[in-house]
């Protein structure tokens, strides 16, 4: 990997960050395609066969083109890292990424903001991808006491293509967290989206998931859950368009509520082609009583119970 | 002494039969004394009397709506009784929570099992962990409940797994956790034609585990497999005695009765 001699530091600062947080430090390795962003700057980049990035500064951050060949089947993903080690600021990161026609890619994206007090990231990301072509994407945060984060992602889900989207913020302070992720699929193209936030003490949350269902024989599965304790607010809205013949698409939303949080869901299915079937699923509330009573009768408490629930609900 | 042979066994049981006192003192087992239930108005059970001598497996046998369920649950502490109390080991413990039941011994397998999203067979199994166990022993009881643990043990315990899948699962958390009392509500229901069969494995391996099994159930077949049996009715105990005596009577009598009605 190419490291900016000058931010050597920086670019050590995160590789502890993540052996802090137990995550993966092999994908700082050559042979790993990854952009490096602390801050405003790229502190690191490497490209690999089949994958360019390019990655300009840009004010208050950094946009980044990615672009991956056709045919391409990569064995490690791709690691899309954005850290910011003061505790304050503002930080704005765009990126842009072309997947060409049937190629296999998987994105580990991090965001690192250990130290973070008053600080705001702003992301945006435009994901296209090409016929026949399958991406995973992985987005995964650690997050000091106060951040704001802003983040919208659209994505571009061609002919017979596949999207999995995963976001988690679950092992720390979500703070205040805006989500939106929209997804057009063409026929035949399927999407995955699953978002799972844990909010506590005064976390603010939105999350938006949003899927049309524009080319014939699309699907989707857009599924959210979110803890909330204390005087939490969170607000989650999937929306459903079936709009191509055959579409299909199902919504799941599970919300559990704990002390004085304020939680609401708002399923939205719209159909507008008789063709098209579109479901929901919510719960919404305290944790299931028979689950709690099941544990219980084991000989867990009931917070050990609830824990062990919770655990499961957000994969931890 | 054998508990079947004393006052009240092996006939028909008048509502009003009691444990003599001694035996209720002095010996190992579970007892429920004058266990009454309403709900809205409505009478679930009548003041019913039942014993469960350690080591011993009995079935509570009767039709849907019965009262069965409801004494699985009051007996496990989900529910509280209207009147009555639990006795174990002649110590009252009508006040104590589900889990400080489970701790003295008491656990049970729902005829419903909750179904959790992201645990895994192997890490229901364990509780997270907190159970200490090993990995031959959990395959053993997998296997034993007809589940190869490679390919059940990194299973989510959600709703992907069967209905007779997730029974399974249920049944091996319990063999696992080797309680002094099993309460197993309809293990038969949502199993498929091998359910008898295993029904058998599991009351050998709780039999030598020492666990008393108290076995709800509306099938003949499942209710001789135990010991003893509770035949009971419109929330009444009509008979209990040794389980083939108890099914011939049930046999006879039930749909044929006045207690169905209430």
């Amino acid at each position: 990997m190419t490291i900016k001699i000058d931010l050597t530091r920086e670019y050590e600062a995160l590789v502890e960050a993540y052996q802090r947080e137990g995550l993966d430090t092999s994908l700082f390795g050559d042979r790993i395609a990854a952009i490096i962003i602390s801050g405003d700057r790229i502190i690191g980049l490497n490209n690999v066969p089949g994958v360019k990035i390019r990655g300009e500064e840009i004010e208050n951050g950094v946009r980044a083109d990615v672009k991956i060949a056709d045919n391409i089947e990569l064995p490690f993903p791709i690691h899309l890292c954005t850290g910011y080690l003061k505790s304050e600021g503002y930080q704005r990161v765009i990126f842009e990424i072309n997947v060409g026609k049937n190629s296999k890619v998987r994105f580990t994206s991090h965001c690192i903001f250990p130290y973070a007090k008053d600080f705001t990231h702003e992301a945006i990301t435009r994901i296209k991808i090409g016929e026949g072509s399958s991406v995973l994407y992985d987005d995964e945060h650690v997050h000091g006491e106060g951040v704001r984060m802003v983040s919208k992602t659209e994505v571009d889900v061609g002919r017979n293509a596949r999207y999995t989207g995963r976001f988690s913020l679950t092992k720390h302070r979500a703070k205040e967290l805006k989500l939106e992720m929209v997804a057009r699929l063409d026929e035949r193209a399927v999407l995955e989206l699953e978002s799972k936030v844990k909010a506590v003490k005064d976390d603010s949350v939105e999350m938006k998931e949003v899927a049309y269902l524009e080319g014939a024989h699309s699907r989707a599965n857009l599924r959210s859950t979110a803890i909330a304790f204390d005087r939490a607010r969170v607000n989650v809205i999937n929306e459903a368009y079936g709009f191509g013949d055959y579409a299909k698409g199902h919504v799941e939303c599970h919300e559990i509520v704990k002390g004085d949080a304020d939680v609401q869901t708002v399923p939205l299915l719209r159909v507008k082609n008789d063709k098209a079937e579109l479901t929901h699923e919510a719960s919404i509330g305290r944790i299931n009583e028979a689950q709690l009573i099941q544990l219980m009768a084991k000989g867990l408490t009931e917070e050990e119970a609830a824990e062990f629930i919770i655990k499961g609900l957000l994969g931890e | 002494m054998n508990l079947f042979s004393t006052k009240g066994f092996g006939q028909d049981c008048p509502e009003n039969f009691k444990l003599p006192s001694y035996e209720v003192f002095s010996m190992k087992m579970l007892c429920l004394r004058d266990i009454e239930y309403s709900r809205d108005g409505r009478r679930i059970l009548r003041p019913i009397n039942m014993r469960f001598r350690e080591g011993m497996s009995y079935s509570i046998l009767g039709p849907n709506g019965a009262g069965k369920s409801t004494i699985a649950r009051i007996v496990m502490g989900e529910l509280k009784p209207t009147s009555g109390q639990i006795l174990l080991d002649g110590e009252d413990i009508t006040g104590l929570s589900v889990t400080e039941r489970a701790k003295l011994g008491i656990s049970m397998a729902w005829q419903e099992p909750a179904r959790y999203e992201g645990i895994t067979v192997q890490e229901y199994l364990t509780l997270g962990g907190k159970l200490r166990t090993n990995k031959d022993e959990l395959q053993e009881v997998l296997e034993l409940v007809g589940m190869p643990y490679e390919l059940y043990a990194h299973r989510f315990v959600d709703k992907s797994l069967s209905g007779g899948e997730r029974k399974r699962v249920e049944l091996a958390s319990l063999l696992l956790l080797k309680p002094r009392y099993a309460i197993l509500d309809e293990p038969d229901s949502g199993l498929d034609i091998t359910a008898g069969k295993l029904i058998e494995l599991i009351l050998n391996r709780f039999r030598k585990c020492g666990t008393t099994v108290i076995l709800i159930t509306h099938h003949e077949g499942i209710a001789l497999k135990t010991e003893f049996a509770y035949f009971v009715c419109s929330g009444r105990i009509i008979r209990r005695g040794f389980s083939r005596e108890v099914v011939d009577y049930y046999r006879k009598t039930c749909r044929r009765c006045s207690f169905a009605e209430g």
